[in-house]
């Protein structure tokens, strides 16, 4: 009898939040812009991890020096040239337009097939020392690829990759998968803590005191609603991923599944956010400045195990780092953690479940103390 | 004039009293703070596991060179089995084999660096491989870079190597500046847009919000002086947070301008708060919910710090982009606090202090409209 008046209060606070959103528009507006502006901010990210935009200025255009060209062009996508002269290219490094100069000297192909070793000026905006190891490190890799293509004598030594997948993939479609976990912490971190602040600042919550049925039906009427709105957020941001970005999964169900967890999960930690602070104003920036350091630290841009063991022990802290690892795994088929899949799926739904049963204590709590 | 400092007052006595605000305000930047420490982390060297099956020497010289590579490998020496299981473990992203009969490949001409690579994404993965190119050239050319261009008439000198071509780098600068001091610069230009933005939308929407604007519209003020004080208040606030970060990171060096710099990056800085008090201040007056303020506040602030290069160098970006990219303020604060702060000159920096004034000047304008209007 108590469940069947629970479930009825469930579905009552479900209606109200959902109305309450109705009215909300520009709110709500935002949060689906939201969830599209984290795809956008990690892809400009991406495209800041290769292709350094360096000048190329070209001397000589015979066959080796085209080879050369080439052998930078195909160095690990560390460089993408720009063909002008030196002029323009001191022009350029010097306003930061672009980070590296390269010259091919004129005498570059009778020098090489002569036998002789040619001196090509490399002239870098080591302003920042991150992308100016790239560039020390593309630079002999495009001379040796240059060597071993042309069968010079005295080179003896070959490098032999072997890949464990067989494909590469490219930083923004990686990026792009793990952003969506972490769209689903911000939207349904907002609406969720949103769900339960604005129960406080309309001091509402104290008639929860009256209600027949326990608050822990009405908190989880309003989250389901503020979960429903959340998850159409995150579905039209997984098909921008899908059609605009083209990362189609390769295990759907595992991708959609993992997003689906995500957001139950993510509304539970937003109300658990919003019952301690209790104010609306810092919940977006809360959740917007939580989000850029979960990102990194949960494996977003490599596996985190990588990072050593302390980095990894942090990234433990997050059910970010679950998220993403079912996620990767659904959209690209990659094991992205040393935990299996479904080990990972315990540990998202153990997360939603603390998350629930923490929101619904403080909130227990706060509405008693009142 | 009195009614301009008036109104300021009062809304920086109301900033001070707004904790959550400052608070909405300091989180962002704070987290991208984080951020760019944890990534300094990940950025750097990749973990690499080495097997040497072949005790010989020139396995032994191969084996140091990569040892030596600091730079590039956090290195495990390791069997082939204890490699293939930190790899399974993902506790290496590669295992690079010196194979048995390494000595002899050598002697031959024909030797082999067997590496089994974790591709799971190409930015690390190309770092990888890029640093076994450098490592297998160092093998064969251990003189690479060691040639010396020659400049203003004196002739330079040319090692030969194997590869027949050799570098001559020139840098630009003696140091190189670390990655996180490159990334906090934007960090100080988040927390001036986050302050600035939320500080004057705030402002705005509790006017709304409690009712105040209904006072407002009684007092005698003209349009120009309410705008001019709030957008003074709101810059108040935006000092009462940049200003203490800033002395902080100057006392450690983090930010340490060369001489005579000190004045332009400051004009900058000024600029960008300028420009986002009056946008805060025209956002809280179209918006009238803080929390839709709010919302919107750390939206707009994160899109003018990415796309005006904050986290990002927009030379990296597609044409389309950088384009684009000319129409958004920041761009103009990030080029120049950059320039002032890690290049030598101040080329540029006129021009993106006069693009900064003309938008903040515009967004000013549509301010005073807009409010002007409200309280009208």
């Amino acid at each position: 009898m108590a469940m069947a008046e629970g479930m009825r209060a469930l579905r009552a606070a479900a209606r109200a939040e959902l109305q309450q959103l109705n009215r909300s528009r520009v709110l709500v507006g935002l949060v689906f812009v939201e969830a599209i502006t984290f795809l956008v901010l990690v892809s400009l990210f991406g495209l800041t991890g290769s292709r350094a935009p360096t000048a190329l200025i070209q001397l000589d255009r015979g066959p080796l020096a085209q080879s050369f060209v080439r052998q930078l062009e195909e160095a690990h996508n560390s460089f993408s040239l720009r063909p002008m002269t030196a002029a323009r290219a001191k022009q350029e490094i010097a306003q930061g337009e672009i980070v590296a100069s390269v010259t091919i000297p004129r005498d570059f192909d009778t020098a090489i097939a002569h036998g002789r070793t040619v001196l090509v000026p490399v002239t870098v905006d080591n302003v920042n020392a991150d992308m100016d190891n790239d560039l020390r490190g593309a630079i002999p890799s495009a001379i040796a690829r240059f060597g071993e293509d042309h069968h010079f004598p005295g080179i003896r030594l070959d490098p032999v990759e072997r890949d464990l997948i067989g494909h590469d993939t490219g930083y923004i479609p990686y990026l792009i998968v793990s952003a969506l976990a972490l769209t689903s912490l911000v939207v349904a971190g907002i609406l969720g803590a949103v769900a339960v602040t604005r129960e406080f600042e309309a001091r509402t919550v104290t008639q929860w005191q009256l209600a027949p049925v326990h608050s822990g039906y009405l908190l989880a009427g309003k989250l389901v609603a503020a979960a429903l709105v959340s998850a159409l957020a995150i579905g039209a941001a997984a098909l921008v991923v899908v059609l605009g970005y083209g990362v189609v999964p390769r295990h759907p169900l595992a991708a959609f599944g993992a997003l689906a967890l995500c957001v139950p999960m993510f509304t539970c930690l937003g109300a658990c956010a919003g019952a301690l602070l209790r104010k609306t104003l810092p919940v977006a920036a809360l959740f917007f400045g939580l989000a850029l350091p979960c990102y990194i630290d949960s494996g977003a841009l490599e596996p985190l195990r990588f990072d050593g063991n302390k980095i990894w022990a942090i990234g433990h802290s997050s059910p970010v780092y679950s998220a993403i690892a079912v996620v990767e795994w659904g959209f690209h088929g990659f094991d992205v953690t040393p935990e299996s899949v479904p080990q990972n799926v315990l540990q998202l739904a153990a997360w939603a479940t603390a998350s629930a049963l923490v929101a619904v204590a403080v909130l227990q709590r706060r509405v008693v103390r009142r | 004039m009195n009614a301009v400092l008036t109104v300021a007052r009062l809304d920086f006595a109301v900033w001070r009293r707004s904790p959550w605000a400052i608070l909405a305000a300091v989180i962002p930047p704070l987290g991208m703070f984080i951020l760019v420490n944890v990534l300094t982390l990940s950025v750097t060297v990749q973990p690499v596991a080495l097997v040497i099956e072949d005790p010989g020497p020139q396995a032994q010289v191969v084996s140091h060179i990569i040892e030596d590579d600091t730079d590039a490998y956090k290195l495990h020496v390791t069997s082939l089995a204890r490699a293939q299981r930190l790899l399974d473990e993902q506790r290496v992203a590669a295992v690079i084999v010196i194979p048995k009969g390494f000595d002899d490949g050598v002697a031959r001409g024909h030797a082999v660096l067997d590496y089994t690579l974790n591709n799971v994404d190409i930015d690390f993965a190309d770092d990888i491989r890029r640093s076994i190119d450098r490592s297998v050239a160092q093998f064969d050319a251990p003189q690479l870079g060691s040639s010396v261009e020659g400049r203003a008439g004196a002739s330079g000198l040319v090692v030969p190597n194997a590869y027949r071509v050799d570098i001559a780098e020139h840098d630009l600068r003696t140091t190189d500046v670390a990655f996180e001091t490159y990334q906090t610069l934007p960090v100080i230009l988040l927390l001036v847009l986050c302050a600035g933005v939320l500080g004057g939308a705030l402002l705005g929407s509790r006017d709304h919000e409690r009712g105040t604007i209904v006072f407002l519209r009684q007092t005698p003020l003209g349009r120009c002086s309410f705008v001019a004080g709030r957008l003074l208040g709101a810059l108040l606030a935006t000092a009462s947070i940049v200003v203490p970060a800033l002395v902080y990171l100057t006392e450690k060096h983090v930010i340490h301008p060369p001489r005579g710099h000190w004045p332009p990056f400051l004009a900058v800085l000024l600029g960008t708060a300028v420009f986002a008090a009056a946008l805060g201040v025209l956002l809280g007056s179209v918006s009238r919910r803080s929390t839709t303020v709010a919302l919107a506040g750390v939206t707009v602030s994160s899109y003018l710090f990415f796309l005006g290069g904050g986290f990002t160098t927009i030379a990296f970006l597609p044409h389309w982009l950088q384009t684009l990219s000319l129409l958004v303020p920041t761009r103009y604060g990030i080029d120049g606090m950059r320039q002032s702060l890690f290049y030598a000159d101040l080329t540029g920096v006129p021009t993106d202090l006069a693009a900064l004034g003309g938008f903040a000047l515009a967004t000013l304008v549509a301010s005073i409209a807009v409010l002007g209007r409200s309280v009208r």
